[in-house]
């Protein structure tokens, strides 16, 4: 069972998912095994689910191995370390050819629980340390939030509703939107202030 | 043809292969974000 985030736990550092993309992925041992290709998030339990990945030569095209969040050691700012090659799996422990190709995030609409769209998806903001949890979005806002096509954050409650094409929130965390990643780091630790997933924590990811 | 003109040719036939296969490549390369809506292994997520 996925471990919920705990009142007051401290926030740790946020990254773009999409700045994954293309980071190396290297053994404790030295030895690059590749990079990361896709990433992969699990919208059941609301966190990174691994990495598809991709050799590292010119010519070199998408390698048949994932690495699973579980064999990650550490997500550093200029790679993805892992404690060996044993961690590495099939690519189908991680995701399928056909999951792939209909989940991709970016461009996927927001809509709240009214069936209003405030934006539209440009990047997942996860947390780079723990669980590797999906903590907010980046997103193009609609006239709906006040700004046409503005680039504001929003704060996820634990267990966002997302799939590839819609991601659900609550009407009541709109109303609480950042300008930058600082802004939004503050919103995920008012939220773990105030308990769990926030107040307006979606819930169980219920498909849409 | 000028022995030139055949220069050319190749170079241009050359240069051409050499673009679709770094687009291609590229293609092949790309990755994305992706949501999955199944059950995993939760595993403890060993990033610190």
């Amino acid at each position: 069972m996925r471990r919920e985030l705990g009142k007051g736990e401290p926030v740790r550092e946020l990254t773009p998912a999409a700045g994954l993309t293309g980071r190396p992925v290297v053994t404790l041992g030295g030895e690059a095994v590749g990079q990361v290709k896709d990433v992969v998030l699990d919208a059941v339990n609301g966190r990174i689910a691994g990495f598809t990945l991709a050799g590292r030569g010119l010519f070199s095209g998408p390698l048949r191995k994932s690495v699973p969040w579980a064999g990650v050691h550490a997500l550093g700012t200029d790679a993805v370390m892992i404690p060996s090659e044993e961690v590495l799996e099939d690519k189908a422990a991680v995701t399928t050819g056909e999951e792939a190709s209909g989940g991709l995030v970016r461009g996927a609409r927001v809509l709240t629980d009214l069936g209003v769209q405030v934006g539209t998806v440009r990047d997942v903001i996860v947390e780079a340390g723990g669980e590797g949890a999906v903590v907010g979005v980046e997103m193009s806002s609609t006239e709906a939030l006040g700004h046409h096509e503005a680039t504001v954050f929003l704060a996820l409650g634990s267990r966002p509703a997302m799939t590839g094409d819609t991601l659900m929130v609550p009407v009541r965390d709109t109303e609480d939107v950042a300008g930058d990643l600082t802004g939004l780091a503050a919103a995920v630790r008012r939220r773990r202030l105030g308990g769990d997933g926030g107040p307006g924590a979606v819930g169980e990811g219920r498909a849409l | 043809m000028a022995w030139w003109v055949w220069c050319v040719a190749v170079v241009a036939v050359v240069g051409l292969l050499a673009a679709v296969v770094l687009g291609v490549q590229a293609r092949r390369r790309r990755g994305g974000v992706i949501v999955v809506r199944r059950g995993r292994r939760s595993g403890r997520g060993g990033a610190r």
